[in-house]
């Protein structure tokens, strides 16, 4: 297995690497901080984010520099900063390392942000199970403070950089920027209809940035080395630098593996995973965390960037590749990720609310061998309804999985509906449905 | 001129014209049949669609079907219904027709209540006497046309049970809904 | 929220192939609307800012990548809508009917909106008759059935109005979703039934069955109801009310959005109210007394009686020992005719009406300073002032309708607002005003007076003054300013417990506004020193120049119904007709040559002075229609007394009230179902009352039976139906002929001010700018006798919606009070003070004062003889709301 330069995870490689403020200063830690509030406008710091084209890695890979240029400059009153660690993607367990292990890296970006677009205040909304990160990045604030990376009177500039750490509730939806800032209101998390966007209208209804923990992190290192050197890793021009994908499913060694964005999925699963864990082929496998629709093994060869997996029909979203070996069913697969989507549904918006348990409902069906004729037909039109017509991604994200096992493996599902329809029960059972 | 006047006078005298209007009576005197009922004594087979008298209906637990929605009375054309609902005073929530009225002197006995009725609750009888003194026997109450429902309907429609208590009568989600078996 | 705004710049778009000129910031849904395009929806609503959630309004935007919500979109120049012509569209709202009736429940034959539901509509108009939809439905199980309001969480489907509502224009927040998805449920807050105003507004505002009112529950079907707009009985704020009636029966009231003063909102009262009209007590027939009996009887027989008694007293004591009283929820018709039965056919002024009891200290001191009679404000300045100052107001349970305006001004355009209440900001089951406040000076009950003196002096000592007006008049100022400073801030200090920087605050706030609406409440119209307080908060206005600004002025409360209407109708004895005074000879003959009678030029007399005549002997028959002083005043008062020592008493009634058990003879009335006629709002507003009902039994409407009765005592004063009266007012006032769309509010008369400002102050600024004597033992505690949301005065007892969220009386007390007394929830305990002891139960409220009770004045059977009673020297209004009580529980409770 070829060994890549990590940048995130480098620190934590290191043995005895504990993630305290003594280690990660000895590691080279808040250098950037330093030397931005020394040296740099805010504006520089931004234009420096544009040139490394650092992309979102939350999941909607917008370009980072370019939403913090929508903070109107000039507004009166507070504005925020929230950083987005509510990572609820099944498949996906990348911030949660970073968070635990190395909270400071993070911290230090968030800093690097506040002043770039001149917030004094900033949350961290943290997943409500992670209560382990909770605890540790609270220490890590506190140790910050106490060294005076944040605090008022950062590093004797006289600039005030506040973080708070916020718990969620334990709502998948409160990963979507608009109903984590509803959430971080203490309203209920929903989504907000955009326009207006929460570069104008966010956090109390101020100019407000919301950043993924990867994303983040990535900062001091871009401060320190430049955004050319930035721009220069990975698969330029747009996808560039490197990338922390999680792996999981059927494969020998899954993990967190931070890798340069523009490697092929192939090389990804077989020689950074360590390839398959049985002699099973791989059958289908999920790109970029559980919203991102199936691919299979003919799509092995694509890059890893955002471009490639989108042509593909897919996206790299979160960065979470489940991968499924020979044997699995899909309509198993795609009941599991939809009943997760039932239960996630925040039910604002009618489509998602109500197709979300008739989509899980009809699945069940099908997999309980009592599925009906038409039945994939109905699937069809639902999902189509379904994205596209509610106010946040999530609509598109729950059909996804069905849509593209319906499209790669449909004669699954009809095998079973034929099954249901050869051994069908005189007597009219109903299917029992429990929520 | 002649000849016709005698091919008239012949007619004439054999009353031509009359046998020809008289043709089909004439034709009928030999295959005599009697068609009228001697009523009281006998009486007409009914096809099964007639449209009798109107009944309100029980299910097979005894329990009146009818859920007091004044649809009978939005669709009678004649303005024979009356239907005072309200709560069922034990279930709260659940609907009932407290009193309900049938004016039969006004009923045209069209039907249209019957189809207009969301749970089967109006019947029509094959009943048609319904001869009195007094017009006023002819404004049936509820427990009126109950009787004449239990009389008519012996065999009775067996009661869903698959809904749940709080959701009035109509929760019925399904195609394949258990068929209404009639025991 | 797009805020309304103020620009007149348009934008032309293309609907459906029609072009629509609309205000910028206009919703694509509202533009739609105007090109009479309907666009389905279900979650979008007028009032409330948009949520888009139902995806039911969707349409196809040329140049947008997908549907567009058309009610979050705002309309752009240019901009190509497709609707109703957008196949993708049509197809996409078929789909989205499937979603929401996957789950709801095909009960609609039972439901209670069925026929007028927007669900049902939209079926009709798109979908399919059958649902795809093969699978479990899911079903709430009903934990809690609330009184008035019924949920049936399976119709929903989840639009989130009624939260939006209670939230946004309620600012109740009884409401609120709970679960996740499809297991979204409205619910109120905590473990037990619905606990709120009861305004009826999730009820008006759900689209479909979800939420339904309880009071008429499987009782009709819509297509049965008809309707008949009117205006609500109740309070002054004079909202607009549809009866909705089913052969001859009450079924529900509705208020339609847009419409009336209210805009559709409506209150406890005027939306499960209107049960007072059907109540089974209704008088059916005249009663005469024979001994101690009532005897039914014909109309003909009691008139002739009541004719023959009036004209004996008449001829034995001279006209002046026959008084009249009538009161404020009669409409403007009925009192026109009763005032002019009293001084025409009977020959006295000496009547009074239900406005002396408070509302006539507003009405007289906008009289005395601006040269009104009404408001020189309307609702729409309310609404759009930039600084509100409420004293002794308690809007929400008194002026539900207007505290809205309040709110929106508050809450949605951003005014400040200034609060002198006897009240605690805290959260309730009902919405407090108090929250909302700016600045709020919390005081008791008492202590309005050295509110207001408080904030006069900090107004004075910040100089935010009117220069011009000082030039003018400095004499004024000087008086006023050295007052002032007589009065020493620790004595304020002292009486109201708050500092002088808090009094210099809110006077910053209030010199700082440009549109400056003062509403002043019963608190202060209805306590002692009523009138001066009034007064005082007029110079307040005037000193800072703000009086006669447009858009600013003093708002006096009216309580009931028509007290405006009773005041300018001549239902006080010494004003006549279009708020004139009687003392002037002029108007006097003015008035007898239009009604071709004489006018007596005896003085009026007020209801106290009614009173202490018949004491004396002076006053022998007393008229009263509509009014039970009996239930109204304390014993103190002396009323008992008075009335028994009256020869002779009428009585014009609903119901057989105290008072006209004490009559000898009762006529039955009509109740404002009934009949037609206006009702004159709290700002002046004028409108038609209409008929919903039939009379119940053999009642008549008052003004027929004034006019039965004059024709009976040889002077007749025919009318052939109430459109008659209404002409000969208009006539005789040309001031009253404002009947339809919102009037122009009355403008201060500057020679009135002018008047005010020279000489007229002077009469009684002494004893206006004097702190008042506190004179409290410290265990004692002020008892204030005040309205309660869910009635209004003793009428509403006999509605059964509002017996149900309030039947009773309970002394409230804040918490801490109660905690420190030993008193919990519940116990009973004996009020006494040097009147008497009254046992009752208690209950405990947070935003009630410390040092504070209250006590439901709709229930104060008992605990009125604690009151004393107390008679304003200049407007003789009866002043007994307050008093000082000791609390004591009562062990063994």
């Amino acid at each position: 297995m070829a060994q890549y330069e990590t940048i995130l995870l480098k620190n934590m490689e290191q043995p005895g690497y504990s993630g305290s403020l003594e280690d990660y200063e000895r590691a080279g830690g808040y250098q950037a901080l330093r030397k931005v509030l020394k040296d740099m406008q805010p504006d520089q710091v931004i234009e420096e984010v544009k040139k490394s084209s650092l992309r979102g890695r939350g999941g909607a890979g917008f370009p980072t520099g370019v939403k913090w240029g929508f903070i109107p400059k000039d507004h009166p009153g507070p504005k925020y900063l929230c950083c987005n660690a509510d990572e609820s993607e099944p498949g996906t367990f990348k911030d949660r390392q970073l968070m635990e292990r190395d909270p400071h890296q993070m911290l230090e970006g968030m800093a690097i942000t506040c002043f770039a677009i001149g917030a004094e205040t900033s949350y961290v909304y943290i997943r409500g199970e992670f209560r382990l990160g909770a605890k540790i990045l609270e220490k890590a604030v506190q140790e910050a403070k106490a060294a005076g990376y944040l605090g008022e009177n950062v590093l004797g500039t006289g600039r005030t950089i506040n973080i708070f750490v916020h718990a969620g509730a334990g709502a998948y939806i409160c990963g979507e920027e608009t109903a984590l800032l509803e959430s971080l209101e203490g309203k209920r998390g929903q989504p907000r209809f955009k326009p207006p966007f929460p570069a104008t209208h966010g956090l109390y209804q101020k100019p407000t940035v919301v950043n993924n923990v990867e994303t983040m992190a990535n900062i001091p290192h871009i401060m320190n080395k430049g955004g050319e050197w930035f721009a220069g890793i990975g698969s330029p021009p747009k996808s560039c630098g490197t990338r922390i994908f999680c792996l999981s499913g059927h494969v020998n060694r899954p993990g967190n593996y931070e890798v340069p964005m523009g490697m092929p999925f192939r090389e990804f699963i077989y020689d950074v995973g360590g390839g398959m864990r049985s002699d099973k082929p791989l059958k289908a496998f999920i790109p970029g965390g559980a919203s991102a629709p199936f691919l299979t093994p003919e799509h092995l060869d694509v890059k890893m960037d955002f471009e490639a997996v989108a042509m593909a029909g897919s996206m790299l979203g979160s960065g979470g590749v489940t991968v499924m070996e020979e044997g699995t069913s899909m309509v198993w697969a795609a009941l599991r990720l939809m009943e997760f989507f039932y239960h996630e549904s925040c039910g604002k918006c009618t489509p998602c609310r109500e197709g979300s348990s008739w989509l899980t409902q009809i699945l069940q069906r099908i997999w309980n061998k009592q599925g009906r004729q038409g039945d994939l037909d109905l699937l069809d039109e639902l999902c189509k309804n379904i994205a596209g017509r509610t106010i946040c991604a999530f609509g598109e994200a729950e059909v996804g999985p069905i849509q593209s096992t319906l499209k790669y493996f449909r004669h699954e599902y009809e095998e079973l509906i034929r099954e249901a329809e050869a051994t069908r029960p005189q007597s009219k059972e109903i299917p029992v449905f429990t929520h | 001129m002649g000849s016709m006047n005698l091919k008239e006078w012949v007619k004439t005298l054999t009353f031509y014209e009359l046998l020809l209007g008289m043709k089909a009576t004439l034709s009928h005197l030999l295959k005599y049949k009697p068609i009228t009922l001697q009523y009281p004594h006998e009486k007409k087979q009914l096809p099964s669609n007639y449209r009798g008298m109107l009944a309100l209906l029980r299910y097979d637990d005894g329990t009146e079907k009818c859920v007091g929605c004044d649809l009978c009375e939005a669709a009678c054309p004649s303005r024979v219904i009356r239907v005072v609902s309200a709560e069922v005073p034990e279930e709260p929530a659940k609907r009932y027709s407290k009193e309900y009225y049938m004016d039969m002197t006004r009923c045209l006995f069209c039907g249209l209540c019957v189809k207009a009725c969301p749970v089967d609750a109006l019947g029509m009888t094959q009943e048609y006497e319904w001869a009195v003194y007094d017009k006023r026997q002819l404004h049936l109450n509820k427990q009126q046309l109950l009787a004449i429902g239990d009389r008519n309907f012996p065999v009775r429609e067996k009661r869903l049970e698959f809904q749940h208590p709080n959701v009035a009568y109509f929760n019925v989600g399904f195609k394949e809904i258990p068929q209404k078996d009639v025991e | 929220m797009p805020t309304p705004s103020t620009t007149t710049e348009t934008v032309t778009l293309t609907i459906d192939g029609q072009t629509a000129t609309v205000p910028k910031g206009t919703l694509v849904i509202e533009a739609a609307r105007q090109v009479g395009v309907m666009v389905p929806h279900f979650c979008y609503h007028p009032k409330l800012t948009p949520d888009a959630n139902c995806r039911m309004c969707l349409v196809e935007i040329e140049k947008m990548p997908r549907l567009q919500t058309s009610c979050s979109t705002q309309a752009t120049e240019g901009m190509v809508v497709k609707s109703s012509s957008s196949v993708q569209a049509q197809e996409a709202r078929k789909m989205v009917l499937d979603f929401i009736l996957a789950n709801h429940p095909l009960d609609c034959p039972v439901c209670d909106q069925g026929g007028r539901c927007d669900l049902q509509d939209f079926s009709h108009e798109y979908t399919a008759t059958s649902s795809r939809f093969q699978e479990l439905k899911r079903v709430f199980p009903k934990e809690y059935f609330s009184p008035l309001i019924e949920t049936q969480m399976n119709r929903c489907v989840q639009c989130m109005r009624c939260v939006r509502y209670c939230d946004q224009i309620m600012d109740v927040k009884a409401l609120a979703p709970t679960g996740r998805g499809t297991l979204t449920e409205i619910k109120a807050f905590g473990a037990h039934e619905l606990d709120c105003e009861f305004c009826g507004g999730c009820v008006q505002i759900c689209p479909v069955g979800a939420i339904t009112s309880r009071l008429s529950m499987y009782e009709f079907r819509p297509w049965m109801l008809k309707r008949t707009d009117s205006v609500c009985g109740y309070c002054g704020d004079g909202c607009q009310i549809t009866f909705q009636t089913k052969d001859n029966a009450l079924i529900e009231i509705n208020s339609t959005q847009g419409s009336g003063r209210n805009n559709g909102d409506l209150c406890a009262r005027g939306y499960f109210g209107y049960h007072v009209s059907e109540h089974p007590d209704r008088l059916t027939l005249p009663l005469i007394r024979k001994g101690d009996e009532f005897q039914s009887v014909q109309w003909e027989e009691a008139l002739e009686l009541v004719g023959q008694q009036l004209l004996d007293v008449k001829a034995k004591y001279g006209a002046d020992a026959i008084g009249g009283l009538i009161s404020g929820r009669c409409t403007n018709e009925d009192i026109y005719v009763f005032q002019k039965f009293m001084r025409g056919v009977v020959g006295t002024n000496r009547i009074d009406s239900s406005a002396r009891y408070g509302h006539l200290n507003g009405v007289h001191a906008l009289q005395r300073v601006q040269g009104t009679h009404r408001w020189s404000v309307s609702f729409e300045d309310i609404e759009s002032a930039d600084t509100l100052l409420l004293v002794g107001t308690n809007i929400t349970e008194t002026n539900p309708i207007t505290g809205l305006k309040v709110k929106e001004a508050v809450k949605r355009r951003g005014a400040k607002l200034i609060t002198i209440e006897a009240l605690n900001p805290a959260i309730g089951s009902i919405s407090n005003i108090v929250n909302l406040a700016q600045q709020h000076l919390g005081v008791k009950p008492t202590g309005f007076s050295t509110a207001i003196l408080g904030l006069l002096k900090a107004v004075v000592e910040q100089s935010i003054l009117d220069a011009e007006l000082q030039g003018k008049a400095p004499a004024y100022f000087n008086a006023i300013s050295a007052r002032l400073q007589a009065l020493s801030w620790d004595a304020i200090f002292a009486q109201t417990g708050l500092a002088s920087d808090l009094f210099t605050e809110a006077a910053q706030v209030f010199g700082q506004g440009k549109k400056v609406v003062v509403l002043v409440g019963p608190g202060v119209l209805r306590s002692e020193g009523g009138f001066g307080m009034t007064m005082n908060l007029m110079d307040l206005l005037l000193i800072t120049g703000k009086l006669t600004n447009p858009g600013c002025g003093l708002a006096p409360l009216a309580e009931e119904n028509n007290d405006q209407g009773a005041f300018e109708m001549g239902g006080t004895g010494a004003v006549l007709p279009g708020g004139t005074s009687l003392g002037d000879p002029a108007v006097r003959e003015n008035l007898s040559k239009a009604w071709g009678r004489p006018i007596p030029d005896t003085p009026g007399s007020s209801l106290p002075q009614l009173i202490e005549d018949a004491q004396q002997g002076k006053l022998k028959a007393l008229f009263v229609v509509g009014e039970n002083p009996l239930a109204s005043l304390p014993p103190s008062s002396g009323i008992h007394s008075a009335l028994e020592k009256l020869d002779f008493l009428v009585c014009q009634e609903l119901f057989l009230t105290e008072t006209a058990q004490k009559a000898h003879v009762v006529l039955p009335a009509c109740s404002y179902a009934e009949k037609d006629g206006t009702f004159t709002n709290t700002e002046g507003h004028i409108q038609s009352v209409r008929t919903a009902i039939d009379m119940v039994g053999e009642s008549r409407p008052d003004w027929e039976i004034f006019s039965a009765l004059s024709v009976m005592m040889n002077n007749p004063m025919e009318y052939g139906d109430v459109k008659e009266i209404g002409k000969e007012i208009r006539n005789l006032l040309p001031g009253t002929r404002t009947l339809g769309p919102a009037p122009l509010p009355a403008q201060p008369d500057s020679s009135a001010i002018a008047r005010y400002v020279t000489t007229d102050y002077q009469r009684d600024i002494a004893p206006r700018y004097q702190l008042p004597v506190n004179d409290a033992a410290t265990d004692e505690i002020t008892l204030q006798v005040s309205q309660s949301l869910f009635h209004s005065g003793k009428f509403s007892r006999k509605a059964k919606g509002l017996l149900q969220v309030e039947a009773t009386g309970k002394i409230y007390l804040h918490p801490e009070e109660a905690a420190r007394r030993g008193i919990s929830d519940g116990d009973m305990v004996k009020v006494s003070n040097s009147l008497g002891e009254v046992l009752t139960p208690v209950g405990l409220r947070e935003r009630i004062p410390q040092g504070v009770a209250t006590f439901p004045e709709h229930f104060d059977e008992e605990i009125r003889q604690l009151l004393p009673y107390k008679v304003d020297p200049e407007t003789q209004v009866p002043y007994y709301k307050l008093a000082r009580v000791h609390l004591k529980k009562v062990v063994g409770s």
